[in-house]
This record gives structure tokens, sequence and C-alpha cells, in this order.
């Protein structure tokens, strides 16, 4: 690995790190801000199929498929006084890890794989609910500044095991 | 007065159907908390309502080919529904009759032959046993394959809506929907549909009744729960959902009918296929709806709903099921449901519609997961038995059914009742205490 792509690594860690940390802070607007308005935000339904068959999860249907319109309506959704699946928001904890870069082109864009383990607690509940995967990441560099232009969330269960998305994955 | 000491566990199940008896009073609007969270009458239920009923298991669009198959699950067992190399839909038990392993682990795929993991069995997709290793070596001409076929499930179909049942006495599907089916006609029926990707699968702690009972005839909670979308500009008002019609029908079906709507909520181009479909009072019905919401007795739920994205309307039509797990846990499985002849950006936007409001991650749908979660709490243990809590049933109770509406059933206007809800518990106390 040359030093400028370990350096680049190391960006998009602190970038995951601290997208990660303003979503589990539910400071939906300074997350939203990291998106760029090409934004295509997707996360397929994940299938079982006979033996090794791939890809193992939908070409045509999704737990989340936004443009950055959408998504902006989640995030609006979430800051009126009706969106009780988050009344109190969930605790979570979005743990980053694995995180490679597959195709850097400095100032320009990137692509970056990583997996997530989210960790949700809802209100008085005592047990919890793991969501993991994993994410292919595309970045655009615009005005100084690295947007995520592209999330493709693979999950690891193909039927999920929280009582919602309310989250952001 | 009850007893106060009750304890469905220590009853036989003559006196805890004599205990429903008394305290289940759908006609007079008193439904007891404990139906919800007593883990004797979920037994019971699994007996008598899973195992009696039709079950929903899919849309004859997911099998469109010779040899396809999914796998789904009816009342708890895994059954394989295959399309033969002679086109017929069958059911089959995902169990090898030799020793009982599950013969196929796939949601879905193309095949002709299944083969059993354990010995090897081999069984072709009509559930004939063809195959068996090293036959004529280990049981020499002793094995009759013909007495090893697969079990099977009854299935039959109704406006490309497959249903399953272990009840070889069940009435026939088509006779279960009865009246019902006028409805059903318009949302699955009124033009060709297909679904479009696999069913989205989360699970919900909750009992199953909950997500039923909202559907068959809830519109109320929508001013609240939904209180968001509105609040988006999504739907006008959050008194959206009261005008329409509630109906319900025979064997604990109902639908909430949302009407009038200005514009036409489907593709424009399928004008003429609709009318072919549907008579013209149903055809009446689909051009001046907004919404439908309803449930299938027991489990399966419908939804037509329309609301504006991006400054455009769109309507998006999907199936869902509440399958139970435990008394307090059920897995929701969700279909996407377009029309074939839909112009392709129509079906994407229908799509893109379907994800934001009614997916895992529905803008509608979370929030409802949150209601669901909590009363199943509160009703769970011995607590609400011991107290009989009961529920509030009654809305509607003093209202007469209007007599000039276009389409059977016993129907009121107005969506705010819960007479589809007490017809839901009716039918269900009959299966419950037969």
């Amino acid at each position: 690995m040359t030093m400028e792509k370990m350096l680049a690594t190391y960006e998009f860690e602190q970038w995951l790190y601290r997208e990660a940390k303003l979503l589990d802070d539910i400071d939906f607007d300074g997350w939203f801000s990291l998106m760029h308005p090409s934004l295509k935000y997707q996360m397929p339904v994940r299938v079982n199929k006979e033996g090794i068959e791939r890809p193992d999860y939908a070409l045509d249907m999704f737990a989340f498929d936004d443009d950055i319109e959408l998504l902006k309506i989640r995030v609006d959704r979430l800051k009126t006084d009706y969106a009780w699946a988050e009344i109190p928001p969930s605790r979570t904890r979005r743990l980053v890890n694995n995180v490679r870069l597959l195709d850097y082109v400095p100032d320009e864009k990137a692509v970056v794989n990583s997996y997530l383990m989210i960790y949700r607690s809802r209100s008085t509940d005592i047990h919890h609910d793991l969501i993991s995967g994993e994410r292919h990441d595309e970045f655009i560099f615009e005005n100084g500044e690295w947007k995520l232009s592209k999330r493709f969330f693979i999950v690891d269960q193909t039927t999920i095991n929280t009582r919602n998305l309310a989250i952001f994955v | 007065m009850y007893k106060t000491n009750i304890n469905l566990e220590e009853m036989s199940q003559k006196e805890a159907i004599e205990y429903l008896n008394e305290t289940v009073q759908p006609e007079t609007g008193s439904i007891p908390a404990y139906l919800l969270g007593d883990p004797t009458i979920y037994d019971l239920e699994h007996k008598k309502v899973f195992l009696k009923t039709w079950i929903f298991i899919g849309h004859e669009s997911e099998i469109p080919n010779k040899n396809d198959f999914i796998t789904r699950d009816v009342a708890g067992y895994s059954v394989i529904i295959s399309r033969g190399a002679d086109n017929q839909i069958r059911g089959l038990y995902n169990m090898c009759t030799h020793r009982g392993m599950k013969l196929c682990r796939a949601d879905a795929g193309n095949k002709s032959l299944f083969t059993c993991p354990y010995h090897g069995f081999n069984f072709k997709n009509n559930g004939d046993c063809v195959g068996v290793p090293l036959q004529k070596d280990i049981y020499g001409d002793s094995l009759d394959k013909s007495q090893l076929g697969l079990h099977k499930i009854r299935v039959e179909s109704y406006k490309g809506l497959l249903f399953g049942t272990w009840n070889d006495e069940a009435e026939s599907l088509e006779v279960f929907l009865g009246d019902f089916k006028w409805y059903i006609d318009i949302f699955a029926g009124r033009a060709e549909m297909e679904v479009m990707g696999p069913p989205q699968r989360f699970v919900i702690h909750s009992n199953w009744k909950i997500g039923a009972d909202n559907f068959v005839g809830d519109s109320y909670h929508t001013m609240v729960t939904h209180g968001s979308i509105a609040k988006l500009g999504m739907v006008p008002s959050a008194t959206y959902s009261k005008k329409g019609y509630q109906i319900h029908t025979t064997n604990g079906h109902g639908l909430n009918l949302g009407t009038p709507n200005p514009d036409f909520a489907f593709p424009e181009e399928l004008k003429e296929e609709y009318k072919s479909n549907l008579t013209v009072e149903q055809y009446e019905v689909l051009s001046n709806l907004k919404n439908m919401i309803g449930n299938i007795f027991p489990n399966l739920s419908f939804l037509i709903s329309h609301t504006k994205i991006k400054g455009q309307l769109i309507s998006n039509t999907s199936m869902r099921i509440w399958r139970p797990i435990s008394v307090d846990k059920m897995e929701v499985i969700t279909w996407f449901l377009v029309e074939k002849n839909a112009p392709e950006d129509w079906k994407r936007r229908s799509r893109e519609s379907f994800i934001l409001t009614f997916s895992p991650s529905g803008i509608f749908e979370q929030d409802d997961t949150e209601v669901f979660t909590d009363i199943t709490a509160a009703a769970s243990g011995t607590m609400p038995l011991v107290k009989q809590l009961s529920f509030n049933y009654t809305m509607g109770l003093h209202r007469k059914p209007v007599t000039e509406f276009v389409g059977p059933g016993v129907v009121y206007d107005d969506k705010f009742t819960e007479a589809n809800q007490r017809n839901f518990y009716r039918y269900w106390l009959d299966l419950m205490t037969k």
C-alpha cells in the first residue's frame, strides 16, 4: 500500500467514524449534510439461495431505496412531534470496521467498503437488537469535502430482527 | 363475576373454551387483554385457527415458470410451493418422508427435483419419490417408493393469491372468502398483477392479532399514529382517513375503503384493462378509491395507499402476513404488488412509495410497530387475566349499516367504527370455541 492510499484509508475511516457519531448522537441534520445531492441510498432485501449462488440479495426490492429528496423526507419526519417510532430515540452504537479503500482518485472520487454493526436499545427494553452488514460506499469530493454519493448496505439477515428501520444504516 | 384466581394453564381445554365464551364479548364491544398475552390462548389458536383455516402463502406471479418454487410457512410448517412441469401449482410439506429432514432451504428457485441432504432421497416437484440411493442393494425389492411421496398440503388460489390449509375438511377457498371476493377483485384482480422482488421480512415483539386488528378496521389511529404524514403534506389532513366506508363480511374478513378521490389513483393507461376485469360497480369504486386497508382472516392484511411523494401522487399496493412466532412475537412478511402492464416509470415510482411508506423502513409502518410492541408488553403475563383487563371496542355500536352501497357485506358510511374488529373477534371466537 502506498503512503497516499494509507492516508486516504485513514481519512475515510475517520469520515465513517464521524458519520457514526452523528447518527448515534441523533444529529440527523449534521448527518444529512454529509450527503451528496446525487445520493443513492439502498438496502436490498437479502434472500436465501440454493448453495453459493450469488448475489444473495434482491436486485429489485429494497428496505431503503432513497434519493436525496426521500432521505430528506425521513429526516424531516423525525423532527415532527409524531415520529413515534423514535420517541424517545433508540440508543444506538454504530461500530464501523474492516474499512477498505477499493478505488481512490484524490480530490475526486473514492469507493470504500466497510463492515457495520449496529447495537440498538429501545426505551426500557432489556433485549437489544443487533443489525450487522456490509456497506459499499461511494464518495464524491466537492467544495473541499468528501460527500457520500452512494450507499449500498447488505444486511446479514433475511428476516430483520428489529421492529423497524426507523434508524439509518 | 368471574373467578379472580383464574389460570388458563391449569384448565382443561373445555374449561378454557368456556372461559373464552364467558369473557370475550364482541357484540357488546368488550375484548379482554389476555387474548393478546396468554400462552394457552396462543397454543389453542394454533390448533383451532391456524391449522383450520386458509393461510396466505404467496402470489402466483412469484412462480411464473415451470419448475419454479418458493418455500413458505403455513401454520409453523415449511412448505414447498411448486409449479410443476404440467403447470399445476402444488403444495408439498418440506420434509423428507424417510427420516424427516428439511428438503429445501432456499427461499425460491427453479428445480424439478429435490434431494434430501440426509440420505439423498429424491423427490420430483409433484411430490413423487423417484430415487433412493443404493435402493436395490440395501432394500432389495421390498421398498415401495409410491408410498414415500411427499405429504401434500391443500393449495387453492383466487385472483393470483395462493392460500394453503392443513385442514382437509376446510370449505373451498372461494367459499371461505365468500362475498369478500368482490373487494379482493378490486385489490388483486383489477388487472394482471405481479409481485416485484422477494417479500420483506422482519420481526416485531407483538401478538399477531394486533396487526390484523389494525388493518381490518382501524383507520381511527391514523390521525395520531401517522400524524407525521399529514405534517409532511403527503396526505391532505390528519382526518383524511375518516371518509369512506367500513365493510365486513362473514368469516371475519373486513376492510376500510377510503373514498372519494378526485384523482385516479392508478395508471391512466390501464383503464381499459381495469374495465375488462371488473364489473361496472367495481370499476366505479376503483375510480373513486383513495385507499383500501383490510384483512382476510386470520392474518393476511392488504393495502392500497395513495400519497403525494415529491409533489406527485402515486399509489402502491401491498400485502403482508402477521406470522405468529410465539404469543408475543411475529414475523411480518410484506409483498409489493404492481400492475404488470403499467408503464415502467409508474412501477418504479409505486415501488419507491411502497418502500418509503410500508416497508420495514416505511414511515407509516414504523410508527405502528412501536404501538404493537407496547400493547403486547402490557397484555402479557398473568395480571391482565386475573384483573380482567379488557379493551373497549364499542365505537359505532349505535350506528346502522347503510343499504345503498354497491358492494356486498355489512357497510357503514364513514370508516371510524369498530364493527370490523367486532366481526373479526366474533369469527375468531367461533373458531376457538368450536
